[in-house]
């Protein structure tokens, strides 16, 4: 056993020695374990750095082939596995590299690798050597306690790719939560001290990076973080072209897409590289979209340039490569001029940039009218060139303009050069499209001649005037000039009724447009046809006539575009000879409205003749009001309806009838008339007139003394007016009218005696009944007088009584007087005033008692001032307080007073009711106007005073107040 | 108004006890030299300005970081931003600081502030924002100015940097961006302290170097009344 042993490993050495020997003289393949050198790491990068050789190697080359295994956390756990096959140098130090998608600093990984011989000039090899010794590859970082480190740190990526966090713990560190930016982000815990997140096709954030934060629970005051620079993709420059204008410089350009910048010194913005291969040089780009690349060689045709741009992520690149010749973009032409304007012609020329003899250009002309190209051509030029432009429009505004590319290889049109100019105005070339409307007015002609105004392209210019001739056909000599300034469309003549030539023709600054000429006969204007109703659609109307006579030079159709106004706006169409029928349509129609259309036949003489009217609506309407219903012929048991006929051109459809309803109570319908019943015992009777010409309806058989309620309503073919309300009436009683015959005069007969009689009251009066008979004007006095005795009437002042007979005997020396109190005070005080004053200036010791008379004295109100009332003297021989201005004041005192001399109510009461005005001053009325009571304060009350029998008598105070006096005795006086 | 001849004569005895005391009154005596007063005002005016021009930079600049840094609750604690002068103090230290003292410490962490500002000019990617730090540095170096101006009136030297300890704005490779955009936030959060501070600073020596005259003349006008 023991020599078994010790043969072994002797065998195996003599079989491999044999082995080896054998291949290499053979040229079989062998094995060659490859051996690990070094295992570094770039942190930042996330790379790890392998270096190997082939020991054992006696070939100068030889292609091999190698296989690396990563393995992380432990060596079972193979991440990565890669081929690379290279060729092998006798004792060549080998490298390879590779990028780890978790941050080093997190895990440990392994690696290790295996060769195989894989060279043609060797028999295949099927297998691989042995694999070299795991070597482990981690990055030492010491995380102190209570702290977080995240990796990895500053990380630069582009957007879209995806890149996996790693943090590592601390001890005392557990419940971390992560945000980025302001998203949570969750990842796995990959052993307890280290978790990993992964980011999948991150996002641009904002140029100063995407901030990843955490927290851990317990220490929330915390943070922890990193910045993440995503950049954005590298675009690839788009459109890149270069040309020359003028063979020195190279003008190259392009797109260069979006800005991929970050700050922080992560990443400057994407630098553009331009490289021509011919000549082999680079320049680096002056701008982001352009570079201007100068030709240095002249004999240099053919251009090869490479675009490149490039940051720290990525580098991408675009190529042209063309003939310098082929991109040539030509410098706009100069001195573009134009001769020769006039209204029809121009002639433009300019000059080219020309770089030989040979050298033709393609020049494309353009001609513009209010921006718009109504002329293009291409033409070639060599050096300079002109072009005609015909055709053109009078008094019109043009835009020439010309640019130029090379004719042999086009590249690019130049810049345009323009110039503007203006044709110069021509006659108008097109005769007016006149019309006319006649009427007669005072036995004369009144003719509006109306022209529609001439299109810009027929006016050939500014129109100034309108000028017309009317010529008189029966008078040929007589021939009328007038002119219209612009801008009329129309104007208005008036003719004596004869037959006329009216020739009108527009002129503008150059000339006379052809004439438009119109005959009038003697009827124009009178001419009587039979209107035809037509029917309208919302688009228009479409008009047909029968031809008279087979030589019409053509025809006409007018209508008034507002029928229903004053202002008519006449419109016309002309139509050909052969045309019977014509379609008018215009957004002027309404519905609802009349529209009257005139057909005339223009003869070979210009005399336009009335063929037909017709008239139509586009629309019918219901009617939208009501007629204005009369009654006539009002009887107790009938009445007539009529109405006013509606003016045609104020309907809003053909009135076909009308429907008249009546409406009562418990009323019979007439056999014609539709009844309906109605609530509360009415009955309603509808009544259709199919005539629209009856304008009257009579309805019979009422009932006296009834109320009827009726309605009259036109209809047509789209309805029937508004439902207005009913109008009311009465049927009178049957012999109301008589009475009315007999009471009526009556009346009037008695009226006129009450008035004679009141005209001629006083005198009757006088005559029949005079108040106290006047000696003086008694008939006696004539008879006296004519015996010439004056003294034979004794006059009352010169009597002196004698006696003063007391009829009545009041006990005690009470006088009652009523004294002007507050007027306005109802609760007039029951105390007398202390003193009274008297007219000679003392106080009256005479008692006073007081009283009120409510009586409400409306004169005294009336008359608007403070007066002496004329009331009944009976209850009021002493007034005071109220007032009358002084001159009616005169003749109420007077009547009054007269008034109380004669009813003196001596019977009826123990007091004597003095007036006021018998006064012991004087007993004629004379003396009464010099003194008459001044206004005191007002009263609506009339106030009384009651004066003992034994002494009534008043006077007016000295100061205007009235006061009341006791007159002790008449005979003191 | 009812005014008796007795009034009259007393208002015109105040009229002139007033007029008799205004040349004591130092601030309408012109012919003397006004002192730190003026200048003193003036750099109190300048530090509200300030605060409110770095109101609207911060804001702006916050939100250029992103968050957690433009969050309005975001309160970090104070790590990587040792070297900033710092503007917190004890109420105690603050009000026993003689005005020396308290005017070297301003114009010092000014000084330090203003070289910090600097950097972050550098790191703003916009040019509206370049625009915004530059103004406000230029005002922040008018307020080193103005405390300079001050410290002069009232005689005091100016501190002389140490050598070494210039403040310098280069992070190493190895420092972090999040960790830089955080001491972008303290320094943002120290200068407006700052500012808060030195209001306070320069209005407690505005109080204390306002002349007594000014009791005079309140004394006048109780008379008045």
């Amino acid at each position: 056993m023991a020599f078994s042993v010790a043969l072994h490993p002797a065998f195996l050495l003599v079989v491999l020695s044999l082995k080896t020997s054998r291949s290499e003289v053979l040229g079989e393949p062998f094995q060659l374990t490859p051996e690990i050198l070094t295992v570094s790491t770039e942190s930042k990068l996330q790379q790890v750095n392998l270096q190997w050789t082939v020991p054992n190697l006696t070939h100068q080359e030889l292609k091999m082939a190698f296989q690396i295994e990563i393995s992380r956390i432990n060596t079972s756990n193979i991440v990565w596995v890669e081929n690379y096959s290279t060729t092998v140098k006798w004792n060549q130090l080998l490298h390879w590299n590779w990028k780890s998608e978790i941050p080093l600093e997190c895990v440990t990984h392994f690696i290790r690798i295996r060769a195989m011989v894989d060279d043609a000039k060797y028999l295949p090899q099927n297998s691989w050597s042995n694999w070299s010794s795991w070597k482990e590859v981690s990055v030492q970082v010491s995380v102190a306690p209570n702290t977080l480190l995240i990796f990895p740190d500053n990380k630069l990526l582009e957007e879209g790719s995806n890149v996996t966090i790693c943090l590592l713990y601390g001890q005392y560190l557990y419940n971390v939560s992560c945000m980025l930016q302001k998203e949570p982000i969750h990842g796995e815990q990959l052993d307890s001290h280290v978790s990993l997140i992964k980011l999948n096709n991150v996002v641009f954030h904002s140029v100063s990076g995407t901030n990843i934060h955490c927290k851990a629970m317990n220490a929330t005051k915390m943070i922890f973080g990193t910045v993440l620079f995503v950049s954005k993709v590298l675009e690839e420059p788009k459109n890149f072209s270069c040309e020359t204008q003028d063979f020195k410089t190279l003008k190259c350009s392009w797109e260069p897409g979006v800005d991929t910048a970050l700050v922080w010194s992560q990443q400057d913005s994407q630098s553009y590289t331009l490289y021509e291969s011919f000549s082999g040089r680079r320049e680096l780009c002056d701008h982001r979209n352009s570079h201007n690349w100068q030709i240095t060689d002249d004999s240099q045709e053919t251009y090869n340039f490479t675009l490149t741009t490039e940051n720290n992520l990525r580098k991408r690149s675009v190529n042209l490569i063309f003939n310098l010749t082929h991109r040539v973009h030509q410098k706009a032409p100069h001195d573009v001029t134009l001769e020769n304007i006039d209204a029809r012609k121009a002639n433009m020329t300019w000059k080219v940039l020309s770089r030989g003899n040979n050298y033709i250009l393609l020049c494309q002309i353009e001609l513009q009218h209010e921006r718009e190209v109504i002329h293009e051509h291409n033409v070639s030029v060599h050096m300079s060139a002109s072009y005609l432009f015909s055709d053109l429009e009078p008094d019109t505004k043009y835009k020439a303009r010309v640019r130029c590319a090379d004719a042999n290889h086009f590249w690019k049109w130049s810049d345009w050069a323009q110039k503007e100019f203006c044709t110069p105005e021509a006659a108008p070339s097109q005769a007016l499209d006149v019309w006319r409307q006649v009427r007669s007015e005072n036995g004369s002609y009144v003719v509006t001649l109306f022209w529609k105004p001439l299109l810009k392209s027929q006016a050939n210019g500014k129109i100034v005037s309108y000028n017309i001739v009317v010529e008189n056909q029966d008078r040929l000599s007589e021939s009328e000039h007038y002119s219209v300034p612009a801008p009329a469309l129309g104007t208005q003549l008036s003719l004596d009724p004869c037959s006329y030539k009216i020739h009108i023709t527009a002129n503008n600054s150059v000339g006379v447009s052809p004439e438009s000429v119109m005959v009038l006969s003697n009827d124009s204007g009178h001419e009587e046809v039979h209107e035809k109703r037509i029917k309208g659609t919302k688009d228009g109307f479409h008009i047909s006539w029968e031809p008279t006579s087979g030589d019409a030079l053509g025809y006409v159709v007018d209508w008034c575009v507002h029928s229903r106004d004053q202002h008519c706006d006449l419109q016309w169409k002309n139509l050909g000879p052969n045309t019977t029928s014509t379609n008018i349509t215009s957004g002027a129609f309404k519905p609802g409205v009349r529209y009257n259309f005139r057909i005339f036949e223009k003869s070979m003489q210009q005399k336009a003749q009335l063929l037909e009217k017709q008239t139509g609506y586009t629309q019918e309407l219901a009617p939208l009001e009501n007629p204005e219903v009369t009654i006539n012929n009002f009887t107790s048991n009938s009445f007539i309806l009529s109405w006013p006929s509606y003016d045609s051109d104020f309907q809003s459809a053909f009135i076909e009838g009308y429907h008249v309803y009546l409406k009562s109570k418990e009323m019979q319908c007439h056999p014609k008339g539709k009844r309906m019943t109605l609530p509360d015992y009415w009955v309603l009777c509808e009544y259709e007139i199919k005539d629209p010409e009856q304008k009257a309806f009579t309805v019979e058989n009422l009932r006296p003394e009834s109320h009827y309620e009726f309605l009259v309503t036109p209809y047509t073919s789209a309805g029937q007016g508004p439902n207005e309300t009913f109008t009311k009436v009465m049927t009178p009683d049957e012999n109301s009218n008589m009475l009315l015959k007999i009471i009526l005069p009556m009346t009037l007969c008695v009226l006129l005696i009450i008035i004679a009689c009141y005209w001629k009251s006083q005198w009757v009066k006088e005559k029949c009944y005079p108040d106290i008979p006047n000696p003086y004007k008694s008939s006696i006095l004539s008879l006296i007088k004519s015996k010439k005795n004056a003294h034979l009437i004794m006059n009352v002042k010169d009597c002196i009584p004698d006696v003063l007979e007391v009829i009545n005997k009041v006990e005690g020396p009470k006088t009652q007087c009523i004294v002007s109190g507050n007027p306005h005070n109802e609760d007039v005080s029951m105390k007398p005033p202390s003193s009274v004053p008297t007219e000679d200036g003392s106080s009256g010791s005479v008692p006073f008692f007081f009283f009120e008379n409510f009586t409400y004295d409306q004169s005294a109100f009336d008359s608007g001032s403070h007066g002496l009332i004329p009331g009944p003297l009976k209850d009021t021989p002493c007034q005071l307080g109220l007032l009358t201005p002084p001159e009616k004041l005169l003749n109420v005192l007077e009547k009054d007073y007269m008034k109380s001399l004669a009813e003196s109510p001596t019977e009826e009461t123990s007091l004597i009711y003095v007036s006021q005005l018998a006064s012991p001053m004087g007993g004629d009325k004379d003396s009464l106007a010099t003194n008459p009571p001044m206004p005191g304060h007002c009263s609506e009350y009339k106030m009384q005073m009651a004066v003992p029998g034994r002494l009534p008598s008043l006077a007016l105070s000295e100061n205007n107040s009235l006061t009341s006096e006791i007159l002790l005795g008449q005979g003191e006086q | 108004m009812d005014l008796r001849a007795g009034d009259s004569w007393g208002m015109l005895a105040c009229l002139c006890t007033v007029l008799w005391h205004l040349p004591a009154v130092p601030a309408l005596n012109r012919t003397g030299d006004p002192g730190p007063g003026p200048s003193i005002q003036k750099t109190y005016d300048l530090t509200r300005y300030l605060e409110h021009q770095l109101r609207s930079l911060a804001g702006t600049y916050l939100n250029y970081l992103g968050p957690p840094f433009n969050e309005p609750d975001f309160n970090p604690p104070r790590l990587g931003a040792e070297t900033l002068p710092r503007a917190t103090v004890n109420l105690e230290v603050w009000r026993s600081l003689n005005d020396k003292l308290r005017l070297t410490q301003n114009y010092e962490a000014y000084s330090h502030l203003l070289c910090y500002l600097r950097g972050l000019n550098r790191q703003a990617a916009t040019a509206e924002l370049r625009r915004s730090l530059a103004h406000f540095c230029t005002s922040l170096q008018g307020l080193l100015g103005s405390i300079a101006g001050v410290m002069a009136a009232l005689g005091y030297p100016l501190p002389q940097p140490l050598p070494g300890t210039e403040p310098a704005w280069a992070p190493g490779p190895a420092h972090s961006d999040f960790l830089q955009k955080m001491d972008d936030f303290w320094l943002l959060k120290e200068l407006q302290t700052w500012l808060w501070r030195s209001a306070k600073d320069f209005n407690r020596l505005k109080k204390k170097m306002q002349p007594p005259a000014a009791s005079v003349t309140l004394h006048l006008e109780a008379h008045g009344f």
